[in-house]
């Protein structure tokens, strides 16, 4: 099959019964939308199921063709909950072998799973239950070996099924606007993790590398050099978010970036790395503005996403929350996201600048292109036939 | 197609570089403060570095370059 596997990976997290299911060509190509299988895999599978998916150019040399997408239970008022898997990592779940991954139940305890080469493994991990998303990264990979392996975790506010929970994509949030975190936590799931050896075929890759490169070129002349984050958005325009940027970075197949690196504890300007952390990926707009809207200086923004992630907390509802009691800076962060408070999602208006807010945005994921790109570089949709 | 570059990456700086299969020299890691030998005990290594181990070398596509015509940052250039 081209440009997809054609399988489905199914696994019941109660009886640890894994399966596969064909997809055909047929219903790839007719939906030419992960979303669209999505809702049909639900039907058979349950509305519980917690699916990820890929889209049919996910991984294709198409500009920015990088993003799969995670579908969680929609909520009590039956809104759809899609938030976008991007960086690395929806192209790595794609060249796993399966386009698909469907999980229902949930595990007896603390697990994660362990996805590669056509293989779906579910690892029991007690340990890792109420760790920091950054440690069950490095743990996963330490264990299997590989630290190409992407992993999409939550800490303790997913644990505890917080509404205002986001899943972490390795060390970075941003993505999850929706509570997912939270989703993994019901299931008992510490993580999510996969490693893509496999390949993907293309019918007529001449005229594929061909397509994609004009489109490139067309696009990469129209809208010149990214300066990360501040071309997206203003907010990261500010001269103390400047000095503290160390590099713009892309997702697969993206040519004008969006990911701005600030280094927090160690010289910005020094190229090479030796703080083991020495600082954070900024792609999360709302929560950047909402950051400088209740008084934070950049470095303590960044600070606060940081310990968000690691948390497995969505900023926006944090800051607001600490905003709200009164507590100010990085300490009064710290304090709400020690409390771990039920609370309710912020106002939408509050996350305008997400993923989920641009135009388009489920065609986008549908097919597997970043919204925040295309959205960008003008929504002209490629056909099938690249 | 087939390639002889893939990824470099450190843990959580998120930090990249490209890692090329070449005739002369073997494995080469070009990070952006400069370039190095690309094997020894980097995190190129490990399984992740099979793929690459097993490739045949650049043989920069018979002349047309196709990393440097699709790469997406440009940061891919052919140099005499």
């Amino acid at each position: 099959m081209d440009l997809a596997n054609g399988r489905v990976g199914v696994i019941d997290l109660g009886s640890r019964e894994v399966s596969e299911q064909e997809l055909s060509e047929e219903v790839i190509v007719k939906e030419f939308s992960c979303v669209k299988v999505a809702e049909t895999l639900v039907s058979e599978h349950g509305n519980d199921s917690l699916i990820l998916g890929t889209g049919l150019l996910t991984g294709s040399l198409v500009p920015a063709a990088c993003a799969g997408m995670v579908r969680g239970r929609p909520g009590e008022d039956g809104t759809q909950r899609i938030s976008p898997l991007l960086g690395f990592a929806g192209t790595e779940l794609k060249l796993t072998g399966f386009d698909f991954i469907v999980i229902k139940g949930s595990a007896s305890e603390p697990s994660y799973l362990w996805i590669r080469d056509g293989i779906i493994e579910l690892v029991a991990s007690p340990g890792l239950r109420g760790a920091d998303a950054w440690a069950r990264t490095d743990k996963i990979r330490a264990d299997q070996g590989d630290r190409r392996i992407q992993v999409i975790s939550t800490g303790a506010w997913g644990d505890a099924k917080n509404p205002c929970s986001q899943y972490v994509v390795n060390y970075w949030g941003g993505e999850d606007k929706h509570g997912l975190g939270s989703d993994l936590g019901a299931k008992n799931l510490v993580a999510i993790a996969f490693r893509g050896m496999g390949e993907l075929s293309v019918a007529d890759s001449d005229t594929h590398f061909v397509n994609a490169s004009r489109v490139l070129k067309e696009h990469r002349a129209r809208l010149g050099e990214s300066k990360g984050l501040e071309s997206y958005s203003a907010v990261a325009g500010r001269e103390d978010f400047r000095s503290l940027l160390h590099r713009n970075l892309a997702c697969f197949a993206c040519p004008f970036p969006c990911r701005s690196y600030l280094k927090l504890f160690e010289d910005p300007k020094q190229m090479a790395h030796e703080h083991k952390e020495p600082g954070y990926l900024h792609y999360d707009v709302p929560a950047l503005a909402k950051a400088f809207s209740i008084g934070l200086s950049a470095r303590e923004a960044t600070e606060a996403m940081m310990l968000c992630a690691r948390e497995g907390a969505e900023p926006v509802a944090v800051l607001s929350n600490a905003h709200s009691h009164g507590m100010g800076g990085v300490d009064g962060i710290r304090k709400v996201l020690v409390d771990s408070p039920r609370m309710s999602h912020p106002a939408s208006s509050e996350y305008i600048g997400s993923f989920q807010q641009e135009s388009a945005f489920l065609e986008c994921i549908g097919r597997g292109l970043c919204p925040r790109y295309w959205a960008k570089a003008g929504l002209q949709l490629p056909s099938p036939d690249l | 197609m087939s390639s002889s570059i893939i990824l470099h990456i450190e843990d959580k700086a998120n930090y990249f570089g490209l890692v090329l299969k070449t005739k002369s020299e073997g494995l080469v890691l070009g990070r952006p403060e400069g370039s190095a030998p690309g094997q020894a005990g980097t995190p190129s290594g490990g399984p992740g570095a099979k793929p690459i181990l097993l490739r045949e070398p650049c043989d920069l596509c018979g002349g047309e370059t196709k990393c440097a015509k699709i790469c997406p940052s440009g940061c891919i250039t052919v140099v005499d």
